[in-house]
Parts: structure tokens; C-alpha cells; sequence
């Protein structure tokens, strides 16, 4: 077994009409067993941007805590808060600095540029090789189930609502179709004025 | 790994429970090993995996957080011990030689009136969990603390609990773990039960 | 080549002779399988001993063995199925079979829909953990014989016979990477009857068995309220519980379950259950319900462990 397939766990981003939306699962097991349905894998970095990671959870909240301090030490440095693109290269840098010993983690990026206002999503490797998408990212153990199920429901230029639910059932109907994913869903539609959090009746088996 | 603990919360207690059998290779080299150390007044934790680096781990994070105690004239809350274990735990883990060591960690936290257990891994992982279990006692217990834990549980209900999980696993474990050794911790501290 | 064909040659007396072993004595590679109308037991042969073709290799086990162990390598080719739970108990009012249905190939959730139990007659059930063709094989063979031996001695087969009959069989390929964990289930002249068989040629009688990747935590609930006393509504509750219990917390096992009971007349259907609608919602208005859903955090829902308020009136 892999070890990105330990903990198990997947996320997602999408872009919608000046909003975007990221969502992850809520298991956090150990191979084959489920050791706790209250695992987030979604965290706040400002209040337009938000940091998905999927992988070996050790690493999901070692990051956590590294990208908290860094993103800390910007906003104290430069005295505003950090830009969706720039927080991208502080990703990963991050985690090029670790080339020869990775962190096991995938990131995925989703916010609003304070700037211009343009909705944002990114995801990287392990190692920090960035991908810039104008559509949705995925990553996690369900990864190849979310491309597929992605591909065939997002569309262009979705407003909030219409975004929350086709991300929902994204992820829902992918994760559904992976034994390391699911047990519960939290999903966070991010729009310029405010950010809407709702968690998912998922399936729990 | 025919090691085992056992951790769950209740209305203001949180219980540990661990084996107490010290093996090394077929050998049991004692039968009533104290594996849950006490961390401070309001924190005590289960330990298990590689022999050796159990108890100095154990050790060197109880020295610590004692350190932390006399600089600064207060005990650190659970949740920020468990944060400072974790990513010791973590930073460990790609260091060359880490310690392979899974924790339960108990504790009563005075501010909020609430118990905490946290459920963490060699690995560094940590979770937040009203009832925890480590080694293969977990495949079996779980599924029965899923059907009896009650988080409001008064101190016997929990116990009785505990007993169920130990009985399941003493029936079904392959291998006998010998008697379990329990500790509560509350908001007057820590102290042992026979179970 | 001699040693070759006695490798295969049977062992035991259930298996007098043993067909077209070696790919060499193609004389009935068009066989009956190729005309239809045999069910798929084409290959069974004069003495009702089914014939398999093997690969024209030293050892051909071994070949099976690197395509079809993803244990040992993800990657290869075949992919059988693997990760299951299925139980069954004994108690005073017959046998209770349950059983998930899903089917995983590798971290893919092939199917959430797989029937785990076979419904070998209308008085057996065997259940299926493991290679899923093989079970479905053997078991379906297992009725044919069962069948005959019924006409051939005006009686029905004893359960006892019947699992001994498919224990020796199995074993009799042991080696050659059939994997299987079934529980023949039924009821004859001695009441109701449970037999564990698995490929290695173990065969146990017992009252409780639980068997697949998610029995451990199928027996943790299991084992806890489980008495011979039961009634019967608490029994097959009992039975939906413990795969409910296996479906939450183990990753290959999960999607429905499926209750069968095994009475004097012969096995009866309970039902399908959805394990989420369990969780969220509990079986509903069924014999044996207990009313909510089985889940931890739908059952403790708005519970806290604090211990303020009891502080706050105290003090």
C-alpha cells in the first residue's frame, strides 16, 4: 500500500462565477481501518482563501501549522494580507524545500483575489510542481474517481448556489465509489462578501 | 503489536486503560508493567510500540512538560500537550532514528470543564476522539465502543463499557494480554482503579 | 512429466478421477460448455468431477499466483475480489446469516450491490468471502450434488454432509490459489446447523462465525448482546448490527446488507438494508428496531462530556 493511500481522503476545488468552492472528505483511517469521520483536510489561510491536503495526515497537519506560521509572518512583514497567487508559490516552495524528503501531501489552493477580485484554484504535487487550472482540481485517494465525475458536471461561469451543488455531488458520488474516502463531506463555497460553510449527510460506510 | 490500550471519555473523566505485559521476543518478561504515565497533573498517557523508545519517550515528554511547568508557573491545557507531542512525534518521523511509539492521551482541561482524548500514531497523526484504541485490540473494540459509549456516561457506566471491550478482546484476541491496568483522570486528578 | 500429472492427480476419495489436468490432452477442448444449455457446469465430466484446463507451464499455480495476487503486486493484471463481511449465528430459533455487499478491487468500489449470500437450496445458504467466483462456483456445484444426493437416497443431505462434501473438495485443490471463507448454513434432522469451510481444508462447527476483513469488528458487537435465548426479531437485529458495525468502520466492507433466517421450513429472505440509511435512520419499522439510527454521533447527538453544569449547581 501507498503510503499517500495510508490515512485515505480526497479534496476538491472548483471555480464558479466569481465564487469558488473547495470541499473535502472527513475520514482519517489506518489502511483499512476508520479511526475517526471528524478529520478536515480544508483550512482557512485568510478570509478568501482557503488550503486543502490531502495525504498522510501526519504531514496534512505538520503543514497545517507550517503554512499558519508563514502565512503569519507575511501578513506581519508586508502588512496585508497574501494574494490566492502568491500564497501559491509559498506552497509550493514549501514543499520543494523538502525535494529529497517529501512531505506526503497534495495541496489544493481555492480563494478570491482581494485585488481584482478573480476567483483562484491551484493544486501542486508533492513536491510543489504548481497547476494552475481554470476549471477544478482534485487530489487525494478518490482522485481519478473525482476527474471523472468532475469532468462530466462542472460547468463555466456557476453562480454560488449552483456551484455548492455541483461540488457537493462531486464529491459525494466520487467519494461513494472510494473505500478510503468519505464517512462525511465539508464543503466551503467562497464568495467575495462572505464564505459559506455547510457539512454533507455523506454516506458512512 | 500483541500489545493494547484502551482510552474513553465520560461525563468530566476521561479512563486509560493499557495491558501490562512486557514481552521480548517469546518470552513474557513481566506481567505487570505500568505503561500509562502520568504527564502532569491533569494529563497521563497510554504507551505502546517499539520497546525501549515506549519509556524514553514517554520520559522525555514528561520531563518536558514539566520544564514548561516550573519556566512558566502554569501546566500546558491538554490540547496544547497534545499539539507539542504530536509534532514531536512528527519531527521525529524523518529524523534518523525515530521513535515508533502510538499514544492515547487523557486529560481534564480546568478552563473549559472538559475532558480530552487524543488518539496519536508513530506517524505523528493525531485525532480528536471520544474513545480511542491502539494495537489489534482495536479491530475488535471499536466496533463495540461505537455501540455502547455514551459520552455523558457517570463513571461505573463507563467502566462497565471499558469491561465490555476488554472481555471482547481477552474472547477474541489470538493471543492473552493478561490483566489491564486503569487510570481516570478527572478534575481532582489522576487515579488508579482495579477494573 | 509424470510428476506433473501426479501433482494434480487427486488426493482424496472424493475425486476419483480428475479430467484433462494437463493442456496436453486437448481431446475435448470443444466440450459440451461450447453447446449451451449446461449452466455453466459444461466442464462437469461422466463421474460429475468438473475438469479445469491448466496452463501449459512447470508451475502453473505459481503463474496464477503473479497475475492474481494484488497482495503482492498492486499491479497485476486480475483483480479478485477481496474484503468482506459476512456472519452467521446460531441460536434458538434457527441460524441468522448477514452479510455486507460490496465488492473492492484494490481502493475501487466495484460494485455495492454483490448478492454474498448463495442460496445453494431451500433449506442451505452458504456465504461468500474471498475470490467471488470461486464461491459462487463451488457453492452452485455444491447444490447440484446436494440435489442428487437427494434423489439418490430419498432424503435430504444433512448440513454436516453437505459442508464436508465441500471441504473435501476444496481441499483437494489446496495449493492451486482457490481462496474462499464460507459458512454453510442449514437446517436438517438435527436441528438447526453452521459449519465454517475455508480453502485450506479447515472445517468447523460452530454457533458463531464471522468471517472477511470486517469480521473483528462484526464479532465486537456480536459477541456483546449474542445469547441462545434471543427471540427472534432481537436475533436478526442483532445480525444487522454487527454488519452495520463492520460496514462504519472497515473500508472494504459496507453498502447493504443482506439478513436471511434460517427456520425449520427452510431459509427465509429478512430483508435489504442500506448501511447509511442504518446510520442516519435505523432500519425502520422492523421486527427487532429499536427505534434511531445505529450511528455513534446520531446516537450521542447534542451529548457532551463537560462537566460544567454539574460544577455550576454544585458550587
Amino acid at each position: 500500500m501507498s503510503i499517500m493511500e495510508y490515512n485515505g481522503g480526497s479534496v476538491l476545488a472548483m471555480k464558479g462565477k466569481n465564487c469558488v468552492a473547495i470541499a473535502s472528505d472527513l475520514r482519517l483511517g489506518n489502511q483499512a481501518m476508520t479511526v475517526a469521520t471528524n478529520f478536515e483536510k480544508v483550512f482557512p489561510v485568510t478570509d478568501c482563501l482557503y488550503l486543502g491536503l490531502a495525504g498522510l495526515a501526519s504531514d496534512v497537519i505538520t503543514l497545517r501549522e507550517r503554512f499558519r506560521f508563514r502565512v503569519n509572518m507575511y501578513t506581519i512583514k508586508e502588512e496585508r494580507q497574501i494574494e490566492p497567487a502568491t500564497f501559491a508559490q509559498l506552497v509550493s516552495s514549501t514543499l520543494y524545500e523538502k525535494r529529497f524528503g517529501p512531505y506526503f501531501v497534495e495541496p489544493v489552493i481555492a480563494g478570491i483575489s482581494k485585488k481584482t477580485g478573480e476567483p483562484f484554484i491551484a493544486a501542486t504535487d508533492l513536491i510543489g510542481c504548481l497547476n494552475f487550472a481554470k476549471d477544478f482540481v482534485v487530489c487525494g485517494t478518490a482522485s481519478d474517481k473525482l476527474f471523472g465525475v468532475a469532468e462530466g458536471l462542472w460547468e463555466p461561469d456557476l453562480e454560488p448556489e449552483d456551484l455548492f451543488e455541483t461540488i457537493s455531488q462531486t464529491l459525494m458520488n466520487a467519494v461513494d465509489r472510494d473505500a478510503f474516502s468519505g464517512w462525511g463531506a465539508i464543503v466551503h463555497v467562497i464568495t467575495p462578501e462572505k464564505v459559506i460553510t455547510r457539512t454533507l449527510k455523506a454516506r458512512m460506510d | 503489536m500483541a500489545e493494547c490500550s484502551f482510552g474513553l471519555i465520560g461525563k468530566g473523566y476521561v479512563i486509560l486503560a493499557s495491558d501490562t505485559t512486557a514481552g521480548r521476543s517469546i518470552v513474557k518478561m513481566k506481567e505487570d508493567e505500568d505503561k500509562i504515565k502520568a504527564l502532569g497533573p491533569n494529563l497521563i498517557m497510554a504507551t505502546g510500540g517499539e520497546p525501549g523508545d515506549t519509556i524514553q519517550f514517554a520520559e522525555y515528554v514528561e520531563r518536558n512538560l514539566r520544564l514548561y511547568h516550573i519556566r512558566h508557573n502554569h501546566t500546558l491545557r491538554p490540547s496544547s500537550a497534545a499539539a507539542w507531542i504530536r509534532r514531536t512525534l512528527a519531527d521525529s518521523l524523518r529524523s534518523r532514528n525515530p521513535y515508533s511509539v502510538n499514544l492515547i492521551l487523557g486529560g481534564y482541561d480546568h478552563t473549559t470543564s472538559t475532558p480530552n482524548l487524543y488518539w496519536i500514531d508513530y506517524l505523528g497523526t493525531m485525532v480528536d476522539v471520544p474513545f480511542a484504541a491502539h494495537g489489534y485490540g482495536a479491530y475488535f473494540a471499536l466496533s463495540t465502543l461505537d455501540r455502547y459509549h455514551d459520552p455523558e456516561a457517570p463513571l461505573e457506566e463507563g467502566l462497565e463499557t471499558l469491561r465490555k471491550c476488554v472481555r471482547e478482546v481477552e474472547k477474541r484476541l489470538i493471543v492473552s494480554l493478561g490483566k489491564f491496568k486503569v487510570k481516570i483522570i478527572d478534575r481532582n486528578g489522576m487515579r488508579e482503579i482495579d477494573l | 512429466m509424470n510428476t506433473f500429472v501426479s501433482r494434480f492427480a487427486p488426493s482424496s476419495s472424493v475425486i476419483p478421477q480428475y479430467r484433462g489436468a494437463l493442456a496436453g490432452d486437448d481431446d475435448d477442448e470443444f466440450s459440451d460448455l461450447t453447446w449451451g444449455s449446461q449452466a455453466g457446469f459444461g466442464n462437469i465430466g461422466a463421474k460429475g468431477i468438473p475438469s479445469f484446463e491448466v496452463p501449459n507451464l512447470p508451475d502453473p499455480s505459481a503463474f496464477l499466483r503473479m497475475h492474481t495476487d494484488d497482495y503482492a503486486d498492486p499491479n497485476c493484471r486480475i483483480k479478485i475480489q477481496h474484503g468482506t463481511t459476512t456472519l452467521a449465528f446460531r441460536f434458538k430459533g434457527g441460524i441468522i446469516v448477514a452479510v455486507d455487499s460490496r465488492a473492492t478491487a484494490g481502493s475501487y468500489i466495484a460494485s455495492g450491490t454483490v448478492k454474498k449470500v448463495i442460496e445453494i437450496n431451500p433449506y442451505l445458504l452458504g456465504t461468500m468471502a474471498g475470490g467471488a467466483a470461486d464461491c459462487q462456483y463451488w457453492e452452485t456445484y455444491l447444490g447440484i450434488q446436494c440435489r442428487l444426493h437427494e434423489l439418490r437416497n430419498r432424503e435430504r443431505i444433512s448440513v454436516a454432509a453437505a459442508s464436508k462434501y465441500l471441504s473435501n473438495l476444496v481441499y483437494s485443490y489446496k495449493g492451486m490459489g482457490l481462496s474462499m471463507g464460507t459458512m454453510i448454513c442449514g437446517w436438517d434432522k438435527t436441528g438447526p446447523a453452521l459449519f465454517y469451510v475455508d480453502s485450506d481444508g479447515t472445517r468447523l462447527k460452530g454457533d458463531i462465525f464471522s468471517v472477511g476483513s470486517g469480521s473483528t469488528y462484526a464479532y465486537g458487537v456480536l459477541d456483546q448482546s449474542y445469547s441462545w435465548d434471543l427471540s427472534d426479531a432481537d436475533a436478526q437485529e442483532l445480525g444487522r448490527r454487527s454488519i452495520y458495525a463492520a460496514g462504519h468502520r472497515d473500508a472494504y466492507s459496507g453498502n447493504t446488507i443482506n439478513l436471511y433466517h434460517v427456520k425449520e421450513q427452510g431459509w427465509e429472505f429478512i430483508g435489504n438494508y442500506d448501511v447509511t440509511k442504518m446510520h442516519y435512520d435505523g432500519p425502520g419499522n422492523v421486527p427487532g428496531a429499536t427505534g434511531g439510527g445505529y450511528g455513534y454521533d446520531v446516537r450521542t447527538a447534542g451529548r457532551s462530556a463537560s462537566d460544567a453544569d454539574a460544577i455550576d449547581t454544585s458550587a
